[in-house]
């Protein structure tokens, strides 16, 4: 939840039909954080109640879409803060941001980029969703704010209230573990390919 | 620009994040180098790919609840 509200006079809120046209994006995002229907059901249904109670701190005319995800993201990460405490998952607390500019860019790579993307399309839905689903949460949600949702790093900056390196230290560490993984999902693809080549 | 000065713009070229006059020299670099050209591409169709994949459209019970839970604010 926005700690600050808008200044005192300016016209705040918002109508139900405005907020409920985010729901799909909210929903879509809740399923990949959460990774089950039900828990996601119940995340948006917490935003938006949250958002409801606390409509006079949204500015009028301002980011409504950004506003409601940064409480999803808000509502997402207490939980996950929460689970990882009963789980003894140490996940959150072992991502170390570091800058970006200290990263060296890896060459040699340009020549792997056809077989890659070919490989990349033969890649099931299902299989994508599960490599995002296994990235840590910091990652996985800036990926998804990003990729999924078009959000600007400013406005993901703004979201998750981070600076603008760690958004973009997130995605360039995000897309490098993602690739990984579909790269790792892409073997047996392949073959199942070749075996039905038949 | 190089390469590994093209490389280190790609993810911001990709995602619209660059001034015009660096969109303009990155795609310059581009135009005239077949493997950043791959590693362009390689990199839009992931995005393309995630997003494909995140396309779930929230249930009309979900919606009809939180109207419903809305009334009792």
């Amino acid at each position: 939840m926005p700690e600050t509200g808008p200044p005192a006079g300016a016209e705040t809120g918002f109508t139900d039909e405005e907020a409920l046209e985010h729901i799909d994006a909210l929903y879509r995002t809740a399923l990949r954080l959460t990774r089950n229907p039900a828990d996601a059901e119940d995340l948006v249904q917490e935003t938006y109640l949250r958002a409801f109670r606390f409509r006079d701190r949204f500015l009028a005319g301002s980011n409504l879409r950004a506003w409601l995800f940064k409480i999803l993201s808000n509502a997402a990460i207490s939980r996950f803060r929460h689970l990882s405490h009963e789980t003894g998952d140490r996940s959150l607390d072992e991502m170390g941001e570091f800058d970006l500019h200290a990263h060296s860019v890896d060459g040699g790579g340009a020549l792997r980029e056809s077989a890659e993307e070919e490989a990349l399309s033969q890649i099931l839905d299902v299989d994508v969703r599960r490599a995002l689903e296994e990235l840590p949460e910091q990652f996985r949600l800036a990926l998804l704010l990003s990729d999924v949702e078009g959000f600007s790093y400013k406005e993901i900056a703004d979201v998750l209230d981070v600076p603008l390196g760690t958004v973009m230290s997130r995605l360039f560490r995000g897309r490098r573990m993602l690739r990984a993984k579909l790269e790792e999902y892409a073997r047996p693809a392949a073959r199942r390919g070749e075996g039905s080549n038949q | 620009m190089n390469c590994s000065e093209a490389e280190a713009r790609l993810n911001e070229f990709v995602d619209r994040e660059l001034s015009e006059a660096e969109v303009i020299e990155v795609q310059h670099h581009l135009d005239s180098c077949p493997p950043c050209l791959r590693r362009y591409r390689f990199e839009s169709h992931l995005r393309r790919v995630v997003r494909l994949a995140c396309s779930e459209m929230a249930p009309d019970s979900l919606r009809a609840r939180i109207l419903d839970e809305r009334l009792h604010i």
